[in-house]
């Protein structure tokens, strides 16, 4: 998929997370790691060991996000997802229906997603001789089987909720309208462009790695530079050709008058 | 001549020995196995300082190779070869040190195929690929030249033009693409560093830098190996002048003047002086502009790393340059050249890697693997730089030293032996090679780091929700485990009384140890008798003093006359059936009191015991079974490990 296209993405598969709702009873995890074929051994440990809970064993995880307030965390499956525009063998996909997808068959390990995602999502596999990078995809495979992702599925308090954004975005407005409790605010509706994850909470998210004011999509950094590529590839090339012409050109007209030996080859370099 | 940078060559040996160990394991074992590189900072030394620095310090193959065929400034000629030569080997060295870096190194020819132009990653990866052919096709005459294959030399001559300009262009790319691959990290790389100029800043720092790096390793390689061309002529010996040293005739010191080579080599770095003020000006104003100053003076190390990057770095070598007996003297020179490296190469390890220190939660400090592996690339590179310029035709040189350091094998006499050993090259390499990789391979087998911190703790029980006091009871630490609902426990059991209803209190006085700080293991019995605390407890109460009281109170335990070990040793309810141990009382005396039971068996003697008691008391079948507590058996299908959606109360 191109980044300059602006899609709509109102039918897009999302999740809206309610931060009132959760319990951080840690039941949708239980069902990441099932549904992903996870060891619940490994994602066990890494629930202790690693800060925020997310590792390559785990690709989901229960944030501390205030005083007795859990949040859900796992990929944002952002609209214009930088890491899809990092990976230099196009090994991250922007699906047409929401999730961001993984090739690993794509994957060479170069860890640049890693670094690019403002959520510090991606996961590598640090253990493995041969490491993969690992995220949430969604559940894709089910919800092309008209599922719901297993999060969702198996959340006991309806804190998490699968829809298109259209109708999240519309349902998150409607809470943080009719109900005084929440924040006057809709996480992943703007931020980076907007996310297919969106949140409602009555405290503040920024642990989740959401940016204060509402930032940019990050491809949008980099995109414009890297479509004068060409141009200025070409532009310096030109000018260097045309530079070296009218170099030679004096150079040849100050020797004429003494000697006509111009025939070297340019490169020659003798001592 | 050769001498004078044996210990340099004995240096490079051992780096890029212990390196090849290292390298192996990395190769081996995986990343996790033998970097630092976490979740949190993915990028390390090997990206930051092989590709990133390195390929910004070889700036000077395109720089030179831009000012002598198009400009045609000849008068650098001279510098020419052994500008592609440190081009060609600087990206050398960043291609092999991304082999061990990416984590799949037998795919790095996927960007070839599976494109994604959107990545600058990926316009990276080609120009640094299509450069390093450039430089390779540059510097394969100079070796030929050695060959009979002259032909192929000559052609490659012919087209060597547009070779360049073809290079010259992809420098220009890549240099500043270097810089827009950290663009899209705005929230993590400190504000000093970020700045949407990045890529600007990049080739600039890269080109005045880069020439700065060709000029130190001219005045370098002269002084190792003919220093006419740089330092003047070799000071001839004073007629008639009485020795001082006998056998070392005194020399005229006096009639050394620069070479012939030093205005060429202090133009360019008057030229690098230019580019790098002006890289410094932009600094300036970007800071001012972004407002990031305002961290110069922050807590903390970026504010002094960022000074010291660019007034040492940058700003300093400027002053030395324009200074006019600086740039005339070979010292002053080097100084100055040796400043413009080093600070562009701390620029990289900002931007790379000190910059995303604050935003990541841990600190990333490369491993002793990394290191190896990052500083034994460059030592290859710098050994392979050395073999070259002592082979080949990359200077202008009249007398080069042809066949030194050929091995003769010498059986004579242990002492003939020894010194061979030291004398010739190969011999000497291979006495490095016997001591370095054995020790490598011992100082650096990742099985050590598991024993050295990077094995995990055994954790207490976890807690789910204080609030809800549900306690998460997993004692193996096998992922399965019991949510225990601590609270309501204690309301049926009678309140703040009934701590000792299950817990038997181990440390006096204390309320909360968690069962698992003894009963660590599922199935290791892990000893629990504090025998220090007893010695001095009991000699306290026994009215013992003096520096060894203890030692006077051991028949108050052991028995007398028997051997002082764990078994034959009092039980310990006959001093503490007053504190309270209502579980033990009655209990199998049999029971070895100094060795606590599996967590596993505690758990069950303490939780079961009651539960069946209950189940008949309020005729609740189910609750004495194992699916009472551990939910994992009593619904498997659904959910492997146990969580149990706690009740609220």
């Amino acid at each position: 998929m191109s980044h300059g296209e602006t899609r709509n993405h109102g039918q897009d598969h999302a999740i809206l997370v309610d931060v009132t709702r959760c319990t951080g009873c840690e039941t949708c995890v239980a069902a990441c790691v099932a549904a992903n074929g996870k060891d619940p051994r490994q994602a066990e440990r890494d629930r202790a060991t690693v800060a925020d809970g997310l590792s390559a064993d785990r690709l989901s995880s229960i944030v501390r996000v205030g005083d007795g307030r859990f949040a859900r965390k796992s990929c944002m499956h952002c609209l214009e997802p930088s890491c899809v525009s990092a990976c230099l063998v196009g090994g991250l996909t922007k699906t047409d229906d929401g999730p961001v997808v993984y090739d690993p068959a794509k994957c060479i390990g170069c860890r640049y997603c890693m670094l690019a995602c403002p959520f510090h999502v991606p996961r590598y596999e640090w253990d493995e001789a041969m490491p993969l990078m690992a995220k949430c995809e969604m559940c894709v495979d089910k919800l092309h089987d008209g599922q719901q992702p297993a999060c969702v599925a198996a959340c006991p308090h309806q804190a998490l909720v699968h829809g298109t954004r259209d109708e999240l975005l519309a349902e998150a407005q409607r809470r943080v309208e009719s109900d005084g409790k929440y924040l006057p605010h809709v996480w992943g509706a703007e931020e980076f462009g907007g996310t297919s994850v969106l949140y409602v909470s009555d405290v503040d998210l920024a642990t989740l790695d959401w940016p204060a004011d509402t930032a940019g999509p990050i491809p949008h950094l980099t995109d414009p530079l890297i479509e004068k590529t060409p141009f200025m590839g070409i532009t310096v090339a030109s000018s260097l050709l045309g530079l070296n012409w009218v170099i030679r050109r004096r150079m040849k007209l100050e020797r004429e008058p003494e000697t006509g030996d111009e025939s070297r080859t340019e490169g020659e370099n003798d001592g | 001549m050769a001498k004078s940078n044996r210990l340099l060559k004995d240096v490079l040996w051992i780096l890029a020995l212990w390196g090849l160990v290292a390298g192996g394991f990395r190769l081996w074992f995986g990343l996790g196995a033998t970097t630092n590189l976490t979740d949190a900072v993915p990028w390390g030394l090997w990206k930051i300082l092989n590709m990133i620095a390195g390929v910004a310090l070889s700036t000077s193959g395109f720089t030179v190779g831009f000012l002598v065929y198009v400009l045609r400034r000849k008068r650098f000629l001279p510098l020419m070869r052994m500008a592609i030569l440190v081009a060609f080997l600087g990206y050398g060295c960043s291609c092999l040190a991304l082999l061990f870096d990416i984590g799949l190194p037998h795919r790095f020819w996927h960007p070839f195929v599976m494109w994604n132009e959107h990545s600058f990653l990926f316009e990276v990866f080609w120009c640094v690929i299509l450069y390093f052919t450039v430089t390779t096709i540059e510097v394969v005459p100079t070796i030929l030249e050695r060959t009979r294959a002259e032909r192929i030399g000559k052609f490659l001559h012919g087209i060597a033009f547009g070779v360049v300009v073809f290079g010259i262009s992809l420098s220009s790319l890549h240099h500043s693409s270097l810089g827009s691959l950290f663009l899209v990290t705005p929230e993590r790389l400190h504000e000093l560093w970020y700045s949407e100029l990045l890529p600007v800043f990049f080739i600039l720092s890269a080109m005045g830098g880069g020439m700065m790096v060709l000029v130190l390793l001219r005045i370098l390689v002269a002084r190792w190996y003919d220093p006419e061309p740089i330092f003047g002529a070799t000071p001839a010996p004073v007629e008639g002048a009485e020795s001082t040293v006998p056998g070392f005739p005194t020399l005229n010191r006096n009639v050394r003047g620069a070479g012939r080579e030093m205005p060429m080599l202090a133009n360019l770095a008057t030229i690098s002086a230019f580019i790098l003020g002006g890289y410094f000006v932009l600094k300036v104003v970007d800071l001012v502009r972004t407002g990031a100053w305002q961290f110069l003076a922050g807590h903390g190390w970026p504010g002094p790393l960022y000074a010291v990057e660019l007034l040492g770095g940058v700003l300093l070598p400027v002053v030395l340059v324009a200074c006019r007996p600086v740039r005339r003297s070979p010292l002053g020179l080097g100084v100055a050249a040796f400043c413009a490296a080093a600070g562009l190469a701390l620029n990289r390890l900002n931007v790379g890697i000190f910059g995303y220190w604050p935003g990541a939660e841990t600190t990333y400090v490369p491993s002793l693997a990394e290191w190896s592996v990052g500083l034994g690339v460059i030592a290859a590179a710098g050994l392979a730089f050395l073999v070259v310029v002592e082979n080949f035709a990359i200077l202008e040189r009249k007398n080069q030293p042809v066949g030194a350091g050929v091995f003769r094998a010498a059986f004579d006499a242990f002492s003939h032996v020894y010194r061979n050993a030291l004398n010739s090259g190969l011999h000497r390499v291979s006495l490095i090679a016997v001591i370095m990789l054995p020790l490598a391979w011992v100082a650096m087998h990742p099985s050590y780091r598991d024993v050295t911190g990077g094995g995990r703790p055994v954790q207490p029980s976890q807690g789910v929700d204080v609030a809800r006091a549900v306690l998460r009871i997993d004692g193996d630490r096998t992922g399965l485990s019991v949510d225990f609902n601590h609270a309501d426990h204690q309301r049926r059991l009678g309140g703040d009384q009934a701590c000792v209803t299950c817990h038997h209190l181990a440390v006096p006085g204390d309320k909360t140890t968690p069962c698992s700080r003894c009963h660590r293991d599922m199935v290791d019995p892990t000893g629990i008798f504090d025998h220090r605390h007893h010695l001095t407890a009991v000699a306290a109460k026994a009215g013992g003093h003096g520096a060894l009281a203890g030692n006077g109170t051991c028949t108050e335990c052991h028995q007398e006359g028997a051997a002082r070990s764990a078994v034959l040793v009092k039980d310990c309810r006959s001093c503490h059936e007053k504190d309270g141990w209502p579980a033990l009382a009655g209990a199998d005396p049999t029971v070895d009191l100094a060795v606590a039971t599996s967590f596993q068996t505690a758990m069950h003697a303490v939780c079961v015991e009651c539960h069946k008691n209950e189940a008949v008391r309020v005729a609740k079948p189910g609750l004495g079974d194992c699916g009472a507590c551990h939910a994992d058996l009593r619904r498997r299908e659904d959910s492997l490990f146990a969580v149990v959606a706690p009740s609220r109360d």
